[in-house]
């Protein structure tokens, strides 16, 4: 009996205990439902603003670091004030001057400055000759610790490693991919206006650790990365008429890319780095061929009785952009990849030319002449949108950053003086000259290395 | 001539002091002082926000158990809290027959009073209600009519002539002496309120209500503050459908009581790092002077940083 009353009352208490759970399920949808009485304050359309981010010399982890340390702070501040998105603050205003990357930073140091993001980090080298970076990218406001990551690599590169921690603080504070870890191939040109030497020359994208590729005797143009980095695609002007060639970064070997009559130019690697498309003078017209790598084999895209050239394709590799005159002047036209049903997409005033496609998809960048101006654009690929980035007396040959946020391109001011590199914003804000040794042109950006 | 110079002096010091001061103050980035935004009386606004301007809020506070529209106000005293609404209506002196009140004059407004006094009325005449065929007419045509019928038994006439308000429209006597007898002898009662004026606090306290929204007062003030801080990052050129929405408690100096928390998880890259700004902007620029009257609505709201074109 008693056992009886027992197990009763176990089961009241159960349901007492289903019955307040039952009421507190129902206090939550209660608190939840007066969450909807909250005010809302809209904040809208914001103008954007450079973060503020604070970057302390790099601790050193031996006392023979610190040259290195400083280094790769320099670089990192360089490449994120160069992308006009960050606001790095002055070294002069830092209350703290040596981090300790192991620990948490005094906040409250960073904030008094208005740094909103932190990067503490540390180089050591190690035994073998090689060096270890470390890094932490913090969120003052908040506390956060937002990326951290150690390179492990040897001392020489260490620029790179500058280049890649950039990339990080950039991808994790703009939700974009970087652009920083690359190189740019351009044709540098020296010597008098009317005896200019132009030779293929390889950088870093910040203008450092340039490279000769070519020795200068022999005329070159419209240099081109594959994919892989490795290797660059080039139109010289030899002893017979200009061809295409390829030329492999690290071993310097050189092949010719098709051995046609007649003039072949304006080369361009498949997204795929399998193929190389390029212009195939015949007669008065210049027609598209695609050569496949392995096979060698050469396919026609177009047949027309003008001049086509200049192709680009889009990063899915199912579509390319060129210009041909077909329509009386030049203009951008876009066709599948596999040639016919070409069509015009750019038709305001003037020509256009040098079409290339964004690494993104999103825009196709152009060479735009009229009213005695040269302007660098960009339009979407079904030619709606066109803006005009920037103009002048002559700006040519655009190519996108790999994150397809930044346009390089070179601009001459005439006269006596030469091209020179340039960087714009796809916005239009943020034009930069990009330091070169000499005189500049024709630019072409790699993908990210890393 | 040498007090001359010195007045163009102390001017010109005086004037420079002032500028610099004035240039020291505005052109600060932090702002020193806040003036109080004004809610804007002519607003161009959507019927949507309307009503959820005049909404209030369900845990309201009752500050206001009067309701505020009647104009009736100013001209009763202060009994009339406790006199009866009803409709407005003729005077009640009447040579008819009494009908049953209508009982209609239930408050819209949710009056507090209950409607005590006037159905006290109906209830004594119903007496007369009865015997309504006989007193009817009281006039000479239907008595002389009466008369000839010679039907008429006498004591209905007298009956009919008992009610003395009846008898006083026929003769129009005026008694000075019985003045006080005209005197309206029920509870005060007043006509409800028609106004069409808005009474923004009518719903204060009741189910279905909301709190008052003054929003558009500190809300203007707190966005001013807050986008001082914010870094936007940049989302490139299109115009994108981003949007952070946090609820963040303040306290009444004006700082975060807690770390604002964001709704949702964001979906991609640029939301997250959107998000991220919008919380940094907040952080960093706490305290906010927002003005104390409306603490109840702004220590516990949600600020939404948005791309969005509407």
């Amino acid at each position: 009996m008693t056992d009886q009353n027992d197990l009763r009352a176990m089961t009241f208490r159960l349901d007492r205990r289903q019955m307040i759970s039952g009421m507190a399920a129902l206090g939550v949808l209660a608190g939840s439902r007066s969450a909807f009485a909250q005010k809302r304050v809209v904040i809208p359309e914001g103008d954007f603003a450079p973060l503020p981010i604070a970057i302390p010399n790099f601790a050193a982890g031996t006392p023979g670091d610190t040259e290195v340390g400083v280094g790769v702070t320099q670089v990192i501040t360089n490449n994120l004030k160069r992308s006009g998105l960050f606001a790095p603050i002055d070294q002069a205003a830092y209350l703290e001057k040596q981090i300790n990357i192991d620990a948490a930073p005094n906040f409250n140091n960073w904030k008094s400055i208005n740094a909103q993001a932190l990067v503490t980090g540390r180089m050591t080298r190690q035994g073998n000759g090689r060096v270890k970076a470390e890094f932490r990218l913090w969120d003052v406001n908040t506390g956060q610790q937002l990326a951290g990551q150690q390179y492990d690599t040897s001392a020489e590169y260490w620029r790179r490693i500058a280049h890649i921690i950039s990339d990080q603080i950039y991808e994790r504070l703009t939700g974009e991919k970087g652009y920083f870890d690359t190189r740019v191939v351009f044709v540098d040109e020296s010597g008098s206006a009317d005896r200019r030497v132009k030779r293929l020359a390889l950088m870093d994208q910040d203008g450092a650790n340039v490279r000769y590729l070519t020795r200068g005797s022999d005329l070159v143009l419209t240099p081109r990365f594959s994919p892989s980095t490795q290797e660059i695609t080039y139109m010289e002007f030899g002893q017979g008429d200009p061809r295409v060639y390829l030329l492999n970064i690290e071993t310097g070997q050189r092949e010719i890319v098709g051995n046609f009559p007649g003039m072949s130019f304006s080369p361009r690697f498949s997204p795929d780095g399998q193929r190389v498309i390029m212009s195939l003078q015949q007669g008065g017209n210049s027609n598209l061929f695609v050569m496949d790598l392995r096979s060698k084999s050469m396919t026609r895209l177009t047949d027309t009785p003008a001049i086509d050239t200049s192709p680009s394709y889009a990063p899915d590799g199912t579509r390319l952009c060129f210009e041909s005159d077909r329509g009386g002047k030049p203009q951008i036209y876009v066709m599948p990849a596999t040639g016919g049903g070409a069509q015009r997409i750019s038709f305001g005033d003037g020509t256009y030319s040098t079409p290339v496609w964004s690494p993104r998809g999103d825009y196709i960048a152009f060479t735009k002449q009229g009213g005695g101006q040269f302007a660098i654009g960009i339009m979407k690929p079904d030619g709606s949108g066109e803006r005009i980035l920037t103009s002048g007396f002559h700006n040519e040959g655009p190519t996108f950053a790999p994150n397809g946020r930044v346009v390089m391109f070179f601009r001459d001011p005439g006269g006596n003086s030469g091209p020179s590199l340039f960087t714009i914003d796809v916005s239009g804000r943020n034009e930069l000259r990009v330091p070169t040794p000499g005189f500049a042109s024709d630019p072409a950006w790699s993908p990210l290395l890393s | 001539m040498k007090v001359k110079v010195d007045k163009t002096l102390a001017a010109s010091i005086v004037l420079h002091v002032l500028v610099i001061g004035w240039g020291l103050v505005s052109w600060s980035t932090k702002a020193y002082v806040m003036p109080e935004e004004e809610s804007v009386a002519v607003d161009v606004i959507s019927p949507d926000q309307l009503s959820h301007v005049m909404a209030g809020q369900k845990d309201g506070k009752k500050e206001n158990p009067k309701p505020l529209v009647d104009k009736v106000a100013e001209a009763k005293p202060v009994d009339d809290t406790v006199g009866k609404v009803e409709e407005k209506k003729p005077p009640v002196v009447t040579d008819t027959a009494p009908q049953p009140a209508p009982k209609v004059e239930k408050p819209e407004d949710k009056k507090p009073d209950p409607p005590k006094k006037v159905e006290n009325k109906p209830k004594e005449e119903p007496k007369p209600v009865e015997k309504k065929p006989d007193p009817v007419k009281p006039d000479p045509i239907a008595e002389a009519i009466k008369k000839e019928e010679k039907k008429p038994p006498p004591k209905p006439v007298q009956q009919a002539a008992k009610p003395p308000p009846e008898q006083k429209p026929k003769d129009r006597v005026f008694d000075q002496s019985k003045i006080a007898a005209l005197l309206d002898k029920r509870d005060p009662t007043r006509a409800a309120a028609t106004g069409d004026t808005l009474n923004a606090n009518a719903a204060l306290g009741t189910a279905k209500g909301k709190a008052a929204d003054n929003s558009a007062t500190w809300g203007a003030m707190f966005k001013q503050q807050v986008e001082r801080c914010w870094k936007k990052p940049y989302g490139g050129i299109e115009a994108q459908q981003t949007e952070a929405v946090f609820s963040i408690k303040l306290k009444r100096d004006g700082s975060l009581e807690g770390m604002p928390v964001p709704e949702g998880t964001p979906a991609t890259p640029y939301l997250r790092v959107y998000q991220e700004s919008a919380l940094r902007a907040i952080i960093e620029c706490q305290p906010y002077n927002l003005p104390a009257a409306f603490f109840d609505e702004w220590k516990y709201f949600a600020p939404v940083f948005t791309e969005r074109k509407t």
